[in-house]
């Protein structure tokens, strides 16, 4: 549907996303951006702005929450959190992101 | 894709400034962020803050991203779903148009029925600040009495509590259409009358306060309808004349088109009051009044009480009060009220079980729809989206059931206004509005929870991953409980509004069974009013009378001839007392003047005594003649056995301006009862005084013909021409239609019910056959087997009418329950048949079952016509 381009693996931002708010509990947009930098330090290169599309997203099928706080600049931020649904999701998403990875690593054993 | 894109968009406009801006701090908030933190790694500030753009990434990019992530989402879920569901609904288009059929049936006959109570009940008078308009009356203990003139001129003066007080009377008079007279209905009000209503002329002007005084020139204001049809709209109007019984009237004005074209009356002329009607004694008049702005009812009320204590040395009634109601409540009658509640509560129902029979259709489709939703499921769609799917449908089936409904309510309308306008007042406008339209998105709403929500949630819920499991014959047997159980629900529902109508018909077979007392058939009524410019005196009246009767009796169709005051079952005007010599007590007897062939032309029997003859002629002895019921009392309380050749005394009626009279009178005669009210009301005491001695202006003409009454009417208009060329007739009734207009208060409520009855117990029929036929479908394996085993087609058959009988039982059961708790609201429309008559009942009963098993005839002899070895064969 859109042409933005990230290096993160197709789709595998949400995933990304939801991990870390599992992880972390409730934080901002800036602060969820810089762990998944920080985490995935030399490997990765992500583009801060594109986890507000992400984020509307997950938002939007219920999978997170946001409510207003105030960010350590002292500016009114939103805060995301880990709705129940979206911890379902977030198993689902790893089920699913293991089966694949499993299936693939297989297939490239089998090749080698 | 395009349509969805834009639509999306569109929406997405409403929530974009508020988004956006959220969006917006929170980027500057990233971006401070990004830079504190690029600062304290050690950058200096222009390279922090140039570090913290890069690392963000295009801004405008990813807010253009952020706004389709966020429109696009449930607006394309739900243009998708409703794409879906009109597609699914192409590929089923049986399903659909039943379903449609049935909702806009329901839906339509709903808002049709809507409009009559909105117009009726809830807002029933379309005037300005109608909780101002009140009615006054004189307030016997538990009652109501119309008051007298000398009282409502006290009461018109309380400036303070009235803004505006009139009296209206209702007059007829001839107008001269193209040669021939024609009799209008017409109103005489006092000069501030639309006051009370808010009502401002559309042309010129209403009365001025001085002309319903005595000595004012005679002007006229015209309805808007009559304005048109009379006088073809014309613009100048006022400065023409209308001519009432050949006397010239100025118009002044002409009102605005609206309610008071529903009204019969064609114009309204001041009612100035003559010298003789300025008493205390004759109870005429039922004022209506605009309280002043800030004056509540308990106010106005409270100041009536004051003046009252302090007119108790005028008024004779020592125990009536004033009372002041509102207008609304006093317009619409409680038989009214009850009858539209009813009817509404009957319409309700019958949406319910259209409903019950949508979602019941939607129940067996959903059943086979399972294995998709258990498909959608596994590849991950999430229950609430299948639900929010399957809601979809039923909102696009319950949208078009809506707006084929509204168009079905506008014909029920149109249809039905013409017959129930005579009993409504005259301010119900029974035209569609947006109110009708509001209430019908009301119950498109309804229509959906009730009819989309239960199979939604059935289709959606349960094991899903039993559905792929199952093989494709054959559903859940928990589904088939369900659909069984909202079908014994419809049966029920129908059996109470049977019960209700197969009471009420016993009823109206009742009424229709009394004896009125006098002979109906070939009876022909119309009515006249002799113009007091043509007949100033009592003398030329009588005359007249005379005159036309033996010019009708002379016509070779005719039997019998005469003239009275008042018909059979339409009421008796006039309420007198009557005196005996030498007795404190006094009677209330009613009033009745007729001519000498009255009793003859409706077979009326004397019982003692005489009728009334040519020889009570005015300046003869005076004498009255009685009804049975006058005598029984005469002989029950006060001992006189026989009242023939005794004395009585009797406020006679005056003549135009001739006041009326205490006359002594001589009982001649006592007479059988005859129906003066209505045939549900029990015979009046009335006392019959000759028309000659006691001429009125406002006169009947009853004729008995030799064969159909109406092909009579050309000659009899003829006769009358011949006495009086300038007299109009009006009102030409049979007595047969008499007597129907007597009995429409319970003949509509009868035929309304019954309708709705009807209609409920073939949608319950329906539904009925929709399950069993449904059933037999699924069960054609087993069907099979049996037969193939030895069955006969006869076992087949009363195997599937048990089931049906079964089903069929319960709904009876629960529906006399309903019934039993129900009908007791008819109870007031009831006339000599109790709420729960058993015969009543009983036939409400055997019909509902006769209609079910007519219903599961159908699919019982298709499983009779099972084939074994195809239905075995046919493994799917």
């Amino acid at each position: 549907m859109s042409e933005y381009k990230t290096d993160v693996p197709y789709g595998t931002l949400d995933l990304l996303i939801l991990k870390t708010l599992d992880t972390m509990g409730p934080m901002h947009g800036y602060r969820i951006a810089r762990r998944i930098e920080q985490v995935s330090e030399n490997l990765l290169r992500l583009n801060q702005g594109s986890i507000y599309p992400a984020l509307i997203r997950l938002e939007e099928q219920g999978w997170i929450r946001t409510q207003w706080g105030v960010s350590e600049t002292k500016r009114r931020v939103k805060f995301y959190t880990l709705t129940k649904a979206g911890a379902k999701q977030l198993n689902v998403a790893v089920a699913n992101w293991e089966r694949a990875t499993a299936l693939v690593a297989r297939f490239l054993e089998a090749e080698s | 894709m395009k349509l969805r894109f834009a639509a999306g968009r569109l929406l997405a406009l409403v929530r974009k400034r508020r988004l956006d801006g959220e969006l917006e701090g929170e980027i500057r908030g990233h971006l401070e962020m990004a830079e504190l933190d690029a600062i304290a790694a050690g950058l200096p500030p222009e390279e922090a803050r140039r570090e913290a753009r890069r690392g963000f990434g295009g801004i405008e990019q990813m807010k253009e991203h952020h706004r389709d992530q966020r429109s696009v989402r449930w607006m394309e879920n739900l243009l998708r779903d409703a794409r879906y569901g009109i597609a699914a609904l192409a590929r089923d288009p049986g399903f659909a148009a039943v379903t449609i059929g049935l909702l806009a049936l329901g839906i339509g006959a709903n808002a049709a029925m809507f409009r009559i109570v909105d117009a009726v009940l809830l807002k029933p008078l379309p005037f300005p600040e109608p909780e101002r308009m009140v009615r006054v009356g004189e307030a016997p203990p538990g009652g109501r009495n119309p008051t007298t003139t000398l009282t409502f001129l006290d009461w018109k003066r309380q400036s303070d509590i009235f803004e505006a007080l009139s009296v209206e009377q209702p007059t007829r008079a001839a107008v001269a259409t193209g040669g021939s007279p024609e009799r209008v209905a017409g109103k005489l009000v006092s000069a501030d009358y639309f006051q009370v209503f808010g009502v401002k002329p559309q042309i010129g002007r209403t009365f001025a306060p001085e002309e319903d005084q005595p000595g004012a020139a005679p002007v006229v204001v015209l309805s808007h309808a009559f304005w048109r049809t009379q006088f073809a709209g014309d613009p100048n109007i006022l400065k023409r004349d209308l001519a009432l019984d050949g006397e010239r009237h100025r118009i002044i004005g002409v009102l605005p088109a609206g309610s008071f074209d529903r009204d019969e009356a064609v114009f309204w002329k001041p009612l100035i009051f003559a010298p003789d009607q300025l008493n205390r004694g004759q109870h005429w008049l039922a004022p209506i009044g605009r309280l002043r702005a800030g004056v509540s009812l308990d106010q106005a009320q409270a100041k009536m009480n004051v003046l009252r204590a302090s007119l108790a040395g005028v008024i004779y009634q020592k125990d009536w009060g004033f009372a002041v109601d509102p207008y609304a409540r006093m317009l619409v009658g409680d038989t009214l009220r009850r009858s539209i509640y009813l009817a509404f509560g009957a319409v309700l129902t019958v949406l319910l079980i259209a409903c019950a029979n949508v979602a019941n259709l939607a129940l067996a489709k959903g059943a086979t729809r399972r294995k998709e939703m258990a498909v959608r499921a596994a590849l991950g769609a999430s229950r609430g989206r299948l639900i929010a799917q399957l809601l979809t449908e039923s909102l696009v089936l319950c949208l078009l059931g809506g707006v084929a409904g509204v168009g079905l309510g506008a014909l029920l309308l149109r249809a039905a206004a013409p017959l129930v306008a005579v009993s409504l007042p005259f301010t119900a406008d029974l035209s569609m509005d947006p109110r009708v339209l509001g209430f019908a998105a009301v119950a498109v709403m309804a229509a959906l929870i009730l009819a989309g929500l239960l199979p939604s949630l059935r289709t959606s819920f349960g094991k899903l991953s039993n559905a792929l499991n199952q093989s494709a014959r054959g559903s859940s047997g928990s589904s088939a409980a369900v659909r069984r159980t909202i079908v014994i629900g419809e049966v029920a529902a129908s059996v109470v509004l049977i019960c209700g109508a197969a009471l009420l018909f016993k009823s109206l077979a009742k009424l229709q069974q009394v004896d009125a007392g006098v002979r109906m058939d070939h009876v022909i009524t119309m009515s006249a009013d002799l113009p007091a410019a043509a007949y100033p005196s009592p003398a030329i009246a009588a005359r007249f009378y005379a005159a036309v009767v033996q010019r009708l009796e002379a016509l070779p169709g005719v039997r019998q001839a005469s003239v009275s005051q008042g018909l059979p079952l339409q009421g008796v005007q006039w309420g007198e007392y009557m005196s005996l010599p030498g007795v404190k007590e006094v009677l209330v007897v009613r009033l009745k003047l007729v001519d000498p062939g009255y009793f003859a032309t409706f077979g009326i029997p004397v019982q003692s005594g005489r009728g009334i003859e040519g020889r009570d002629r005015a300046g003869a002895p005076p004498v009255v003649v009685i009804n049975e019921e006058v005598a029984r009392l005469l002989s029950g309380r006060f001992g006189m056995a026989h009242p023939v050749g005794r004395m009585v005394g009797i406020d006679v009626p005056g003549y135009g301006p001739i006041p009326e009279s205490l006359v002594n009178l001589q009982i001649v005669g006592v007479i059988r009862s005859e129906r003066t009210g209505g045939l549900n009301a029990p015979p009046e005491m009335v006392a019959y005084l000759p028309l000659a001695q006691a001429p009125r202006q406002d006169i009947k003409l009853v004729v008995r013909t030799r064969s159909d009454p109406a092909a009579a009417m050309p000659g009899i208009r003829e006769a009358v021409r011949r006495v009086d060329p300038n007299l109009a007739l009006g009102d030409v009734m049979t007595m047969e239609q008499v007597k129907e207009q007597s009995m429409l208060w319970a003949r509509q409520p009868t035929r309304v019910l019954g309708a709705f009855a009807g209609v409920a117990a073939l949608l319950a029929a329906l539904g009925f056959y929709g399950v069993l036929a449904h059933a037999v479908t699924e069960q054609r394996r087993e069907i099979g087997i049996r037969m193939a085993l030895g069955a006969r087609p006869g076992d087949v058959v009363s195997h599937t009418l048990r089931s049906a009988l079964a089903m069929l039982l319960v709904g009876l059961a629960v529906g006399l329950a309903g019934a039993f708790a129900l009908t007791r609201a008819l109870k007031s429309l009831l006339f000599q048949v109790s709420a729960l008559d058993p015969a009543a009942l009983a036939v409400a009963c055997v019909l509902m079952t006769l209609v079910g098993i007519l219903a599961a005839l159908i699919p019982a002899s298709r499983a009779a016509g099972v084939d074994p070895m195809t239905a075995l064969r046919d493994e799917g």
